[in-house]
């Protein structure tokens, strides 16, 4: 398995590679620069080419290109054109742990809510309970992570103000972990909902085709109880193709991140990106389109793993 | 079965980690000003004068960059830099220059020597007192070939400046400058006892601007949470008197929606720059007030006179005469603003509403046209001439509901005249890029110029800055030039007063821009919220003096 994985990771350079080449030109290609968006009418034109100069945005795509790629492979991202000389690995890591505790915990909560949902819906087909599961799965898959953020807000949080309305922690308050809690429950909801939907409805077919299998009525007429046919012989099988499913769905945790964070104000890299964006700040957005390439490589090498850890037929 | 109790421990020691790590990085500040005993009490017996302490939390759609006014160019660092730093001279609501760490300026006979008395006893955040040597730092670092940021037009005509004596400064000049005095001698002094030592290319990205900034303003620098919130507190030492709020937290958030949701959920306590559009809806929130203004800025409609189609004077006229601006004002933005007519905001002391005016007169408009020679030949309702149809683009930027609304009206009046107009909405940076130089790329465009207290129309309208300025509609009238480079030198107000009279009633002759209204300014605030004076341009006008009524 280990000269697998090496063979993954070298693998995945060119990979990685195409995709710095492709946001590369298509940033640059984008209408917009910094330096006009520096539009303050006491700044002169002298001043504002100087800044384009500076920092070399005057220089043909290819050779800002390969300037860029030289440095970040000495481990320099450049520093932010916006945020005069602050290091944009500062900015990432800044903003790396609000993102990362956001869909560690997300992910989570789609798992514990999902697997228990899905099975229960396969054990009893066609039952009310089914078809609740079902509905409510629809609508999650159906509604978009911002409308339902929103309406969380509203409803939770301006009309009754169970929850806060964004932000990490409460302002001006000392640290707790209640505090930390009540601010990540709604968002790590809208983000998990999405997923749970569909997490749920391939648990459920993935077991109902599993409990129709032979060795599940073998593990019957052994006399083992139904539960723990079910969940220790069935369950196993029946979430081998779930993981495949959870692997692909990772890099769509970094991209519904975006939204979310920036609804609920959550200062993560979601929102360092799309605030990036709109100022055009090309060595941040350069940065965080690396780090998120090198995450979704991860994960996807992670969902690998577990399906070998979780399917013993599988060998490398 | 071990490997997945492995792989449970390796998830939960993530969730642990990570929570551990945003805690790390989180609100650890604990609020060393939280005891206002004894000082509570004080203000208590005299109840009805100003009361000490509170937390005020202000929200913005914008994040600061760099707190160094020499290099910040975007509202919400100078918002902060307003907090920490302070200036020689400032403005009162009227824009007139006041003192402020100046105790007087005086100004040589031909105009080209101030000498700048200090107040003496002003303190640093750190303790240090205030002194010329501060000031001489300061001015000198734009004039330094090293210098790097983006202000340096500011102090062109500056050529020296020293030091006289501790509490004395003289500055000369090259030239004459009106604006040398109500502008750069307003710019915010930095500490030279601190960045002596920093050489001047090293500045901009000095750690001083974002990590630990020291001014002598009301407020000193706490932290700054990226993407989250600036805090700063109240400065005891403040020279001008201790500031009645204890803290401002400049909270940072993503849109005007989350602004509006936040204020009404009362974690946003302060809000500048609330839409007309929606200020009705933030009204009926509990425990809020809205003061509101005349802004110091105009919205117009440009025409890009290097396009055949507006060269000709009538031609501007005509649409001016065929634009609804009332009906705009009125529908468009429910009355929130005032029909414009010259490029100056009424609230400036240069304001002069004598010029020609060209009102809603559709009838007008079409005779106009008519001798600018645009008549429909061939009966489609859209004139045209030598075969060419009056049909043009109005660009404008997205996220700007009220600019989006005027383009489509625009369309629909100017339909009348058998003109088409085709509104067009573009995202804010690239329109910016394709207005300006080098690329004009537009036929026709709706946006606003935000004024300085000190009113010069030279970087917008001088043919001069046509090449690469601001001057993008590519305006040339040579007897404006002249006298808006005669303008230039004249120090005295009345006089100042008196030439640009005659520039705006040239402009609006010209017509260079459709002059479409001045918006109204709206600042959500605390209903308890005392001591607070409404000022055009600055939101946190005499902050130090703001305090909550318990």
């Amino acid at each position: 398995m280990l000269s697998y994985i090496i063979r993954r990771i070298l693998m995945a350079i060119p990979l990685l590679l195409g995709i710095t080449i492709v946001s590369f030109a298509i940033m640059k290609l984008a209408p917009g620069d910094p330096a006009s968006l520096m539009m303050d009418p006491t700044i002169s034109p002298e001043d504002k080419a100087r800044f384009m100069e500076r920092y070399g945005l005057n220089d043909p795509i290819h050779i800002q290109y390969l300037k860029w790629l030289g440095a970040m492979l000495q481990g320099d991202f450049g520093t932010s054109l916006i945020r005069k000389g602050v290091p944009v690995i500062e900015m990432i890591m800044n903003r790396m742990p609000n993102t990362i505790l956001l869909m560690v915990v997300s992910t989570v909560l789609a798992l514990l809510i999902s697997i228990p949902f899905g099975v229960i819906s396969a054990t009893r087909p066609y039952s009310k309970l089914d078809y609740t599961v079902t509905v409510t799965s629809f609508l999650g898959v159906a509604t978009p992570n911002f409308f339902l953020g929103l309406i969380l807000i509203m409803v939770f949080a301006v009309q009754n103000n169970w929850f806060p309305t964004g932000g990490v922690a409460t302002l001006n308050a000392p640290f707790s972990l209640w505090d930390r809690i009540h601010h990540l429950i709604m968002p790590a909801f809208v983000l998990a909902a999405a997923d749970m939907a569909g997490l749920t409805r391939y648990t459920r077919s993935s077991m109902m085709e599993v409990i129709k299998q032979d060795y599940m009525r073998t593990a019957r007429a052994k006399g083992f109880r139904e539960n723990k046919v079910i969940y220790k012989h069935g369950l196993r099988n029946g979430l081998i193709p779930v993981i495949t499913i959870f692997g692909l769905m990772i890099p769509s945790f970094i991209g519904g991140a975006v939204i979310v964070e920036k609804i609920f104000t959550w200062p993560g890299i979601g929102l360092l990106f799309v605030d990036s964006a709109f100022q055009r700040d090309y060595p941040v957005l350069m940065g965080l389109t690396v780090i998120s390439a090198v995450f979704v490589v991860i994960g996807n090498l992670i969902a690998d793993i577990l399906y070998a850890i979780f399917d013993p037929r599988i060998e490398y | 079965m071990k490997l997945r109790k492995a792989s449970w421990l390796l998830i939960s020691l993530t969730l642990i980690l990570s929570i551990f790590l945003t805690a790390c990085t989180g609100n650890q500040a604990e609020d060393p000003k939280e005891t206002p005993g004894d000082d509570g009490k004080k203000e208590e017996e005299q109840a009805s004068g100003p009361q000490q302490g509170g937390d005020l939390i202000i929200g913005s759609t914008g994040a600061p960059t760099v707190f160094n006014p020499l290099y910040s160019t975007d509202t919400s660092s100078s918002d902060i830099e307003g907090f920490i730093y302070d200036s020689l001279i400032s403005s009162d609501t009227e824009f007139n220059p006041t003192m402020s760490m100046a105790e007087s300026i005086d100004i040589s006979e031909d105009g080209l020597t101030f000498t700048a008395k200090l107040k003496k006893g002003i303190k640093w955040h750190d303790g240090e007192e205030f002194t010329a040597d501060d000031v001489v730092f300061t001015f000198s670092i734009p004039k330094d070939p090293d210098y790097n940021g983006e202000r340096g037009s500011a102090f062109e005509a500056m050529e020296s400046v020293t030091k006289v004596d501790d509490y004395t400064v003289e500055f000369k000049l090259s030239k004459k400058d009106a604006s040398f005095y109500p502008v750069s001698l307003s710019y915010y002094i930095l500490p030279e006892h601190i960045l002596k030592d920093v050489p001047v290319a090293e500045l901009g990205e000095h750690e001083f601007n974002t990590k630990s900034p020291i001014g002598t303003g009301p407020f000193k620098f706490v932290e700054w949470k990226d993407g989250e919130y600036v805090k700063v507190e109240a400065f005891d030492d403040y020279f001008k008197g201790r500031p009645y709020l204890d803290t401002l937290t400049y909270k940072i958030v993503p849109d005007m929606d989350a602004m509006i949701a936040q204020i009404q959920a009362g974690d946003i306590h302060f809000a500048a720059g609330v839409p007309g559009t929606d200020i009705e809806t933030v009204k009926s929130f509990p425990g809020v007030k809205v003061e509101s203004g005349l802004a110091l800025s105009y919205t117009y409609l440009g025409y890009n006179q290097k396009n055949e189609l507006f060269k000709d004077k009538k031609v501007r006229q005509a649409i001016t005469h065929a634009i609804d601006r009332e009906a705009i004002v009125s529908s468009v933005m429910n009355g929130d603003g005032k029909v414009a007519h010259v490029p100056e905001s009424p609230l400036s002391f240069a304001y002069n509403d004598d010029v020609p005016i060209f009102g809603y007169d559709v009838e007008k408009a079409k005779s106009l046209l008519a001798e600018a020679g645009w008549k429909d030949s061939d009966g489609d309702g859209i004139l045209d001439k030598d075969g060419k149809k009056f049909s043009f683009t109005v660009k404008t930027n997205q996220g700007n509901k009220v600019r989006e609304d005027i383009v489509v009206v625009l369309q629909e009046q100017l339909k009348e005249v058998g003109i088409e107009a085709k509104p067009e909405i573009v995202e804010w940076s690239a329109f910016i890029e394709q207005i300006s130089a080098p690329n004009w790329n537009y036929d026709a465009l709706v946006l606003g110029w935000s004024l300085s207290t000190f009113p010069d129309q030279y970087d917008i309208f001088h043919s001069s800055q046509m090449e690469e300025g601001l001057n993008f509609v590519w305006y040339s009238n040579p007897e404006a030039d002249k006298l808006m480079e005669e303008a230039k030198q004249i120090l005295d107000q009345d006089e100042y007063k008196a030439a640009y009279a005659d520039i705006y009633k040239m402009l609006a002759e010209d017509q260079p821009y459709t002059f479409l209204y001045y918006p109204n300014v709206h600042r959500v605030m605390p209903a308890n919220l005392e001591g607070y004076v409404f000022h055009a341009k600055d939101d946190f006008f005499e902050i130090s003096k703001w305090w909550l009524k318990q």
